[in-house]
């Protein structure tokens, strides 16, 4: 999982450094000077890091120069870690479609509402009021006392409203 | 027998505006984040339009930035509702971006339907009181050279002394980069720079502190400079004055204020007249006076003709004029 | 002097300001804790009812909900991980991490009494370089900017891991952060850079988005892993009582506080180095007070003096940084900007003469910002029992709750779906890092500085070609930049040498 993440970020950069540079080169100096002399040493060592990783075999976390930043719990089987991990990226990339296509007003407590139902197990009453508070301290607040008004979904526009 | 007419017809769709608008939100949508110059003054209108509408509706202020306000001018041309109840105020260089062919540009500005401009922007050149150069002659002929700071290509600050380095000739070195004008004010007082371009009433604090001296302006002009040398007058032939030309023209509409190209005719004068008589407004004009604004209603007929006249310019001036002039703030 | 000191303090100590005070205190609390709410936007609409006050309410007003939402973000950062505000992200890297082993309340009493600490640093700085400030403010051109901009960069050695392998992770970090503040048009050339031709990366990457990104949704996704509460299967009691210990915590570590509170204000002073930057140093400069590498490992696993650091940083801070708005008028981030606003409605003009005619004006401000600042670490120890109790809520619970908060928090920045996806895009990009061993420190850092450092070479480089470079003060940073990037490498061989 370690190597896997890093060798994936370690490729990542190569890729959007690489392209920096390649895009940078045809500015003129004054716009392309900075991103290039940054850009040619993070390309050139993110390559030497990539290598290090695919040619480099299960070392110890220091020679792997990881930093305890957080870990992501450590006490669930990576499989089940995994299975839960593309579930919480399939509600949190579903909540961003409903809100592009609901609007936020929509699809706010629509989310709170299914997640608590369907993943949280919770009872209808508790749902029902929880999404009730949710739902009334966003629109008090941001449209009612802020005017921050939200833009309607895609799907309302398209029908119309 | 047409005045009667017309007389009783705006007597009938009074009621019917006010009924319109009774209850409702006017939205204001300002390309730019708070706590700038546009977001202050849509602010202080959006205080004091409502009574001014009638039905006395809620207006108010929504910041939309992006892409030096491209994307609010884009929103408002085509996605918000022709209803009379969106205004966006933009970048007043937003008409030179359209010349300019800027990439994402989606609207045309002698299409919206146009209010008009709550103010007029007075560029002028300002340069450290301890130097030596008293008026804009004694620069001109000195031929020693100055430095002047700025913010970035497309802001006056950078594209004013541009122009006249290129054909005024004077010796200017720009040095470009700076964070915020205020920024700027402060490299002054360091001494890192020796002075800058930008608007009057911005700069006009520093002034009046003798820290710098104006010594030249653009075209709109504004009370206390008005007896100051105009850059376009001291251009040495016709391309030279009308390239500067082009650069000042937008400032006369120096807020503008439109709405959607398919507003009723009825819901923009109701809106025309409200900004005239709120602009008036005593209420407003103190206030405006404490935040050190300088607001007067430029309509938007006359807003309409200055759009129609730079984009109209023919393609060897626009092609010239781009080789200096880049759209940006 | 002292009797102005003392005239500010009487103008603050009247009912009405003090009134304006407490209500600004109560918005500012909300603003600091809720992602959503920027202090800017909000103290741009509340400046509409500053009309009706005079001068000193309204600056209690003001500066009551300003300075107080730098304590309050620090909250939202322990409890859940999310950056309330964006100058308290750093605060997520230890706090939250103690959090998650159950010593919420003792973060959150070292975070509110750091806080505490440097704000009252912070005014006591204002208050007493007042008749210096000038010539310093002066002193620091585009030169010695541009180099404290690289003392700043330097501090990412010290937040990577230990190892050449760490140092070049942390670097490869902070390379990608400086890349990707490029991003946008840039003030040389007015060249769109890096914008695929999409209108919305003119301006460039949002801070706010990413931030929120980058430390919210790897926690997100953390929670619905395991499965609990925030705290774990820990028993609740425990939780609330550790406040104590972190207040003890901010006095055992003193020296560090005060060092922390020291580069927050010093950072604050300096104009146009925005608000994110003093945390970092900060947290940069705490890791460095770790005696062995074992030690420097604890970081970001839980460490008090990292919860310390950055809580003081990020309210010094606000004290230094009212210097150049009141003595310059030059507004050292959106807020500041704002308050600006403010002065000119009420008819005081920033420069000398706040330092001199309205001095007094000028110490209410310093006194505000020390008692709103007590006050409301005072009610947050009231409600401190409540607020570690969240830490046991469950996770399916919070989830919700949180992600909403995340999302409305990174589009009504500028009201654009585009800054959610980029809080998505970092979102994934953070999780990598957080599984891949990667610190994000340093990519902060980089993407802070990039556009800061970029400027004031280039103003360097065209208005001093080479003179610059052998300036007295840039000399003088560019020795500490070199001993910021040697220090983590002489702490990591002493174990070898002891």
């Amino acid at each position: 999982m370690h190597s896997k993440a890093s060798l994936a970020l370690a490729l990542g950069i190569m890729g959007v450094s690489g392209y920096a540079v390649i895009a940078a080169w045809a500015w003129p100096w004054k716009a392309s000077l900075f991103p290039l002399v940054i850009g040619i040493p993070v390309f050139v060592l993110s390559t030497a890091d990539a290598l290090w990783v695919l040619l480099g075999r299960g070392a110890q976390a220091t020679e792997r120069g990881e930093i305890k930043d957080f870990q992501i719990a450590q006490d669930v089987p990576e499989r089940v870690a995994l299975g839960r991990t593309a579930n919480a990226t399939g509600w949190i990339a579903g909540f961003f479609a409903a809100i592009v296509l609901l609007g936020f007003p929509i699809a706010v407590p629509l989310f709170v509402f299914l997640y608590l139902k369907l993943e949280g197990r919770e009872g209808w009453i508790f749902s029902a009021v929880f999404t009730a508070v949710v739902w009334v301290f966003f629109y008090g607040l941001f449209d009612r006392l802020l005017h921050l008004p939200f833009p309607q979904g895609w799907v309302a526009s398209w029908l119309g409203f | 027998m047409r005045f009667i007419l017309g007389l009783l017809a705006s007597l009938v769709a009074a009621p019917a505006l006010a009924q319109y608008y009774a209850g409702k939100t006017v939205t204001i949508i300002v390309g730019y984040k708070t706590g700038g110059g546009y977001d202050a003054t849509a602010r202080v209108l959006a205080r004091h339009l409502p009574k001014h509408i009638p039905g006395k509706p809620t207006v108010i202020v929504q910041n939309m930035p992006g892409a030096n306000s491209i994307i609010a001018a884009n929103h408002v041309y085509s996605v918000a509702k022709p209803d009379g109840l969106t205004i966006a105020t933009f970048n007043r260089n937003l008409p030179i971006a359209q010349l300019t062919r800027v990439d994402g540009v989606k609207f045309d500005m002698t299409k919206f339907a146009w209010i008009g401009s709550a103010a007029s922007e007075c560029t002028i050149l300002a340069i450290r009181t301890d130097l030596p150069y008293k008026t804009f002659e004694d620069l001109r002929k000195s031929k020693q050279q100055i430095v002047i700071g700025a913010t970035g290509p497309g802001a006056n600050t950078y594209d004013f002394p541009l122009l006249l380095k290129e054909f005024l000739g004077v010796n200017i070195k720009i040095v470009s980069g700076y964070q915020s004008s205020a920024d700027i004010m402060l490299a002054v007082e360091r001494k890192e720079v020796d002075g800058r371009a930008g608007s009057f009433t911005s700069i006009r604090p520093f002034i009046d502190r003798n820290l710098v001296r104006p010594l030249l302006r653009a075209r709109a002009t504004e009370p206390g400079v008005e007896n100051l040398p105009i850059d376009e007058d001291l251009a040495p032939n016709a391309r030279a004055r009308s390239i500067m030309a082009l650069r000042s023209a937008p400032e006369i509409v120096g807020r503008p204020y439109v709405m959607h190209p398919n507003t009723s005719a009825e819901h923009l004068k109701t809106m025309r007249d409200a900004f005239a008589a709120a602009i008036k407004d005593p209420e407003l004009v103190a206030e405006s006076k404490k935040a050190r604004m300088d607001l007067e209603f430029v309509d938007g007929d006359f807003a309409v003709k200055v759009m129609r006249e730079v984009l109209s310019q023919p393609k060897d001036v626009v092609d010239e004029f781009s080789k200096y002039v880049k759209f940006g703030e | 002097m002292i009797e102005a000191l003392f005239e500010g303090l009487f103008l603050v100590l009247q009912w009405k300001p003090l009134a304006f005070m407490a209500l600004g205190i109560v918005l500012g609390f909300w603003v600091g804790l809720l992602p959503g709410l920027g202090g800017a936007t909000t103290l741009a609409l509340m400046l509409p009812f500053v009309y009706a006050m005079q001068p000193v309410e309204a600056f209690a007003f003001l500066l009551g909900m300003h300075s107080v939402a730098a304590t309050t973000g620090d909250i939202t950062s322990v409890l859940f991980g999310v950056p309330g505000e964006a100058a308290s992200a750093a605060t997520i890297l230890d706090g939250h991490a103690m959090a998650k082993k159950g010593e919420a309340g003792r973060a959150l009493g070292a975070a509110l009494t750091s806080s505490l600490v440097g704000a009252i640093v912070g005014a006591f700085a204002l208050a007493i370089a007042i008749p210096m400030v000038r010539p310093l403010v002066l002193t620091f051109g585009s030169p010695e900017l541009f180099m404290l901009a690289i003392v700043g960069i330097a501090f990412i050695a010290s937040l990577s891991a230990p190892g050449p392998r760490g140092m070049l992770r942390g670097f490869l970090a902070g390379g990608l952060g400086l890349l990707c503040a490029t991003v946008g048009q840039d003030p040389q050339a007015g060249i769109a850079r890096y914008t695929f031709d999409i209108l919305y990366l003119w301006q460039g990457l949002d801070l706010v988005a990413v931030l929120v990104g980058i430390f919210a949704i790897p926690e997100i996704i953390d929670l619905a892993i395991r499965r609990t509460s925030i705290a774990g299967a820990l028993p609740a009691g425990r939780i609330s009582k550790g406040a104590w210990e972190g207040v003890k915590d901010t006095f055992r570590h003193f020296w560090l506080t005060i060092r922390c509170s020291l580069i927050g204000t010093f950072i604050g002073i300096m104009p146009g180095m925005g608000g994110a930057v003093a945390q970092w140093m900060a947290y940069g400069h705490a890791t460095q007070s770790a005696r062995t590498a074992e030690e420097r490992k604890g970081f970001g696993a839980g460490d008090v003096r990292g919860v310390l650091g950055p809580g003081a940083a990020n309210n010094s801070k606000e004290g230094g940084s009212l210097i150049p708005t009141i003595a310059f008028g030059v507004p050292g981030s959106t807020a500041m900007a704002i308050l600006l606003g403010g002065f000119f409605l009420l008819g005081l003009v920033p420069g000398p003469d706040m330092l001199t005619k309205h001095l007094p004006v000028t110490f209410s401000m310093v006194w505000t910002i020390v008692i709103a600042n007590i006050v409301t670490v005072l009610a947050c120890f009231l409600l401190l029992d409540h607020l570690a109790k969240l830490t046991t809520v469950r996770g399916t619970v919070l989830i919700p709750a949180i992600l909403v908060l995340v999302f409305i928090g990174s589009f009504t920045s500028n009201h654009h779906y585009g800054d959610i996806l980029v809080t998505l895009v970092f979102g994934g990009i953070g999780y990598l890092m957080v599984i891949g061993g990667w610190p994000r420190a340093p990519f902060v850092l980089g993407l802070v500085l990039g556009k800061i450092a970029e400027n004031y070479l280039y103003i360097s480089v065209a208005r001093y070609e080479a003179a610059w470079l052998t300036r007295p003060v840039v000399l003088i940073l560019f020795a500490i930049a070199v001993a910021v990037i040697l220090y983590p490498l002489l702490q990591r061989r002493k174990p070898a040498h002891a």
